[in-house]
């Protein structure tokens, strides 16, 4: 496929607010992850909560909006000069030509959960400021997001469980090609919430200590909150402006693996398919990919499957690792914090370990790094797999 | 954008499918309001059937409506659902328990994502192509045909695309009155086949995002998101109607129109 240009884009999870706490954290290998301190989910476990998104307020225009998931969505936007790379991006190409496109798992249904425990104890009725259309809403962050960006142009949300954030970029790249429009804001974001936590739990996936990606005793995941957005262009479109960059989109694939709601094909076969249809639509040979971030959960059946999966693309050389030990799995935004730090160690030109896991599966024969290290990267992929048995795989670049 | 459109299928209460549905909107029999008979879509195993929600079993039983009448493999095809909630019934099951002992059964978790339909719906027909599953809320039936358009003409392949709407049970319906099943399928083509049963031109244009409700829709459908689509069903129905604008955002209408 023809490249896109990726002109900015930004990640906030409990690893790091913004793209420099967040390389400084991959590069430290420290891990963002607490205890559960929630008042209102006491489920023992760890988790990767934001507290700087709790506080914040969001603009009188869109009170309506306020929720967790909107003001960590609010919080991502507001780092990394992205809302100016996005008005130079409206400036050039019309508030219509520009494309929202966001992945979420559960939105604001905090906000449901917390209308619930103020039902009417007589009538059952829902609190009177309970707002289900600017919050609980899958839409609700893309109108939110849309609305502050200023943009008009084609806008939809993607819940495809943890790929969500990721299947975006395919979305974008598609609606570009086909002329719909010349730019797409894409991007997730998803908060902590009891649906999540005792839903996970429930099917026995939470751990009860920190995930340890490809340990060999993972008990499970760590879900973490998360919001990312990127902004992509078609390659050239922006060559007259000051901020050009080189990082770009190659290639994706998405698959199904047709074969369980909530767990991976054993051999990982749905997994196989997304990366090789996405190293086809970049052109590239397995050789030529110089890091692939793993979705890696930390549940023994998805590393294992995913393990199996790119040992059998990319054979024990080709360097590996799952991040979640920094951010926790942050389930609808995985996809966009995933992409993020992938392209994050291409600029950075280093390989992030897992700071979290201690003795590596044995089972496992890809090549996974513990440890993070120095390392010059031209090209990477990043893998997310969701439940429905939906997977996807990006794959980065930066010139030169 | 040209697309082709292979085969429809509907489910509303009164409409039983395409053939019911197409006789209403050109009027040669009035719309009727009737029960919906219980949806059992026949490619889920009874297990499975079980262990899915009403929403699932929506759009999977009206999914099989389009296949029937398509030589076309459900395994060539890639699959974009779209629905505003997908299931209030499993929303409402878990905030429940959520505001109660929090102990939520994981049956009900896995009902609860998005895209639990099209999971199912994979499952069902073996269908590994990418599938995906979007919302835009009350527009949501405008927005996943865009997407099945565009990934069918990028992709050239076939796609089969389901736009559902799951009744809300109270407390959730006083704020999302989605009180009865309403569901579309089409199969969209990127090149014409011997059995399309219609041409469209598919373009973006300035709207507001209101829409304009064919007279016989009941007032109780106008929370359902799928029932904005029965506008581009027309289109195919009706020979006096050869453009259906469906309001996508307050901007945008997505615009079909019969070549």
């Amino acid at each position: 496929m023809t490249p896109l240009s990726i002109l900015a884009y930004t990640t906030t999870s409990a690893a790091g607010i913004g793209k420099a706490a967040t390389a400084a954290a991959l590069c430290d290998a420290r891990s963002g992850l607490v205890p559960n301190d929630l008042e209102w989910a006491p489920l023992k476990c760890w988790i990767g909560r934001v507290r700087a998104a709790e506080e914040l307020t969001l603009p009188a225009a869109f009170a309506a909006y306020d929720c967790r998931n909107n003001r960590l969505a609010l919080l991502a936007l507001e780092q990394d000069g992205f809302v100016p790379a996005v008005a130079a991006a409206r400036q050039r190409h019309g508030a219509g030509r520009v494309g929202v496109f966001l992945g979420t798992s559960t939105s604001g249904i905090l906000s449901t959960e917390i209308a619930y425990r103020q039902r009417d104890t007589h009538t059952g009725r829902l609190p009177a400021e309970y707002r289900y259309e600017t919050t609980h809403s899958l839409n609700a962050t893309t109108e939110f997001v849309r609305g502050v960006l200023g943009l008009t142009g084609p806008a939809m949300t993607i819940s495809t469980a943890c790929s969500s954030s990721a299947k975006v970029f395919c979305l974008a790249e598609r609606f570009i090609r086909m002329g719909l429009i010349d730019a797409a804001v894409v991007g997730g974001v998803d908060s902590l919430c009891g649906t999540t936590l005792y839903g996970f739990n429930s099917l026995q996936l939470v751990a009860p200590d920190i995930c340890r990606p490809f340990d060999a005793a993972r008990h499970g995941i760590s879900i973490g909150e998360a919001a990312g957005f990127a902004l992509l262009e078609k390659e050239g479109a922006a060559a007259q402006t000051p901020a050009r960059t080189s990082l770009r989109l190659l290639g994706y694939g998405e698959t199904c693996d047709a074969y369980h709601m909530t767990a991976p094909h054993a051999e990982g076969d749905g997994a196989r398919r997304a990366m090789l249809e996405a190293l086809g639509r970049a052109q590239l040979g397995t050789r030529e990919i110089d890091y692939v971030n793993l979705h890696g959960t930390a549940t023994p059946s998805n590393d294992r499957a995913e393990g199996h999966a790119v040992y059998g693309v990319f054979g024990a050389a080709t360097p590996c690792s799952s991040t979640k030990g920094f951010t926790g799995h942050t389930l609808g935004a995985a996809g966009i914090t995933e992409a993020a730090i992938t392209l994050l160690s291409l600029e950075h030109a280093f390989l992030p370990g897992s700071p979290t896991t201690r003795a590596l599966d044995r089972e496992t024969h890809c090549g996974i790094v513990l440890r993070g290290r120095p390392a010059a990267l031209s090209r990477a992929m990043s893998n997310n797999f969701g439940f429905g048995g939906n997977n996807c795989a990006l794959v980065f670049g930066k010139d030169g | 954008m040209r697309i082709f459109v292979e085969t429809v299928g509907v489910l509303a209460p009164g409409l039983q499918d395409w053939e019911s549905a197409r006789a209403v909107i050109v009027r040669e029999r009035p719309y009727v309001a009737a029960p919906m008979a219980a949806v059992a879509p026949a490619s889920l195993p009874s297990t499975e059937r079980r262990r899915s929600s009403p929403a699932v079993r929506l759009a999977i039983a009206v999914a099989e409506q389009a296949l029937q009448r398509t030589p076309l493999s459900p395994q060539d095809m890639a699959m974009v659902f779209s629905s505003f909630e997908a299931s209030g019934v499993i929303t409402h099951q878990l905030c429940e328990a959520l505001a109660g002992n929090r102990e939520v059964s994981p049956t009900q978790f896995h009902n609860s994502v998005h895209n639990a339909p099209s999971g199912y719906y994979s499952i069902a027909m073996n269908a590994k192509l990418a599938a995906s599953s979007v919302c835009r809320g009350k527009w949501s039936f405008a927005a996943g045909l865009l997407n099945a358009a565009v990934q069918a003409l990028a992709d050239k392949l076939p796609v089969l695309y389901v736009c559902y709407d799951s009744p809300l049970p109270a407390p959730l319906c006083d704020v999302m009155p989605v009180i009865e099943a309403t569901a579309i399928a089409l199969v969209l083509t990127p090149a014409p086949s011997p059995k399309s049963l219609a041409v469209w031109d598919i373009a973006l244009n300035p709207g507001d995002g209101e829409t304009a409700w064919p007279d016989w829709a009941p007032a109780a459908w106008h929370a359902n998101a799928c029932v904005r689509g029965l506008a581009a069903l027309a289109t195919i129905a009706d020979p006096a109607c050869r453009v259906a604008a469906l309001p996508f955002s307050p901007e945008l209408n997505v615009v079909v129109s019969r070549c």
